[in-house]
């Protein structure tokens, strides 16, 4: 009961009884403009547990339509953003004429006019599916491909924004490049049901010749 | 072209590239807790589900994360520092709905 998300819930609970009281006690005192009116005002009161339902059904028909959508192309999507990323990093490598990323500090040229901090970040989350897959790959051990394959196609990615951002600055190379993977969400027991995701943060220091 | 915030220059090496540091004036930090607010945390839910990047974090810890680095830069200018080397960053995410984003560095003076 001690996570956020529960407060919220009882406040949103409390509020809609608070309000639909409220109205019938509003409608009982306007009761003399006849019994049409006051099965209106009651249809009124049931207003907000009707907008409620109505977004139970929606997510019941919906949450099966996406974890298949999801089953369907999640792997294969990871596949190709991965590809796509590559393919950028090779674009970039061309117009640079070399790799502009280091992540050691030096090794650069005397001659540095000016310097400064370039980040890139990116959150990537696996799908349902693939939760699932991964704890049957719990279950017997090894290497979890699902994840992996989230997780090294999200780095590419944001090197590649690194890359791109460098690029936009007017940096020549980037030194002393750190990455840092970090789990937006613990999993704890109070939250269970949240959303899933890595964010992956690269940061270096921009170097520009004369 | 020098990224400078707000006259502030900021790398995460030890040294400044192609300047001399000439006093160095302790650790400045800046620090900032964010909540994804409920629209975008459905939305992302419902992204979840099918898989892949979910754009409204990215987007929102990087706004959090340039404020951190903004509140750390305010933090060199007011002991008079006039850049922040070796600048590190580090996540903790408190609940499920908000995370802590710090950046702290250490404060110089340099030509």
């Amino acid at each position: 009961m001690d996570s956020p998300d529960n407060r919220i819930g009882i406040v949103a609970v409390v509020s809609l009884l608070m309000l639909s009281s409220f109205s019938i006690v509003a409608v009982a005192q306007n009761s003399d403009a006849g019994e049409g009116s006051i099965a209106w005002g009651l249809m009124l009161c049931l207003l907000p547990f009707m907008i409620l339902a109505l977004f139970g059904i929606l997510w019941s028909l919906a949450y099966p339509a996406l974890f298949i959508w999801g089953a369907a192309f999640s792997s294969g999507d990871v596949e190709k953003s991965h590809q796509d990323a590559i393919s950028r990093r090779m674009v970039s490598r061309e117009k640079a004429g070399k790799e502009i990323l280091n992540t050691i500090n030096g090794g650069y040229r005397g001659d540095v006019s000016s310097s400064g901090l370039v980040h890139a970040n990116g959150v990537f989350g696996p799908s349902h599916w693939q939760l699932l897959i991964a704890f049957f790959n719990n279950l017997v051990g090894g290497s979890v491909t699902s994840f992996q394959q989230v997780i090294s196609a999200g780095r590419a990615e944001v090197m590649q924004r690194l890359r791109e951002q460098a690029e936009a600055q007017g940096w020549d190379e980037v030194i002393n490049v750190r990455i840092d993977t970090s789990s937006m969400t613990p999993q704890s027991q109070n939250n269970k049901n949240t959303v899933r995701g890595v964010e992956i943060f690269a940061y270096g220091t921009g170097i520009r010749y004369d | 072209m020098e990224q400078v915030v707000n006259g502030i220059l900021v790398v995460n090496t030890e040294t400044i590239p192609g300047k001399i540091i000439t006093e160095t004036m302790g650790v400045v930090s800046g620090s900032t807790v964010r909540a994804k607010h409920l629209g975008k945390d459905i939305f992302a839910g419902l992204r979840n589900i099918v898989g892949g990047e979910l754009t409204q974090y990215t987007e929102l810890l990087q706004e959090s994360r340039q404020e951190a680095v903004g509140r750390m830069v305010s933090d060199a200018m007011s002991i008079g520092a006039t850049a922040v080397v070796n600048v590190r960053f580090a996540t903790s995410a408190i609940t499920s709905g908000a995370a802590e984003l710090f950046a702290y560095g250490t404060a110089v003076k340099y030509e």
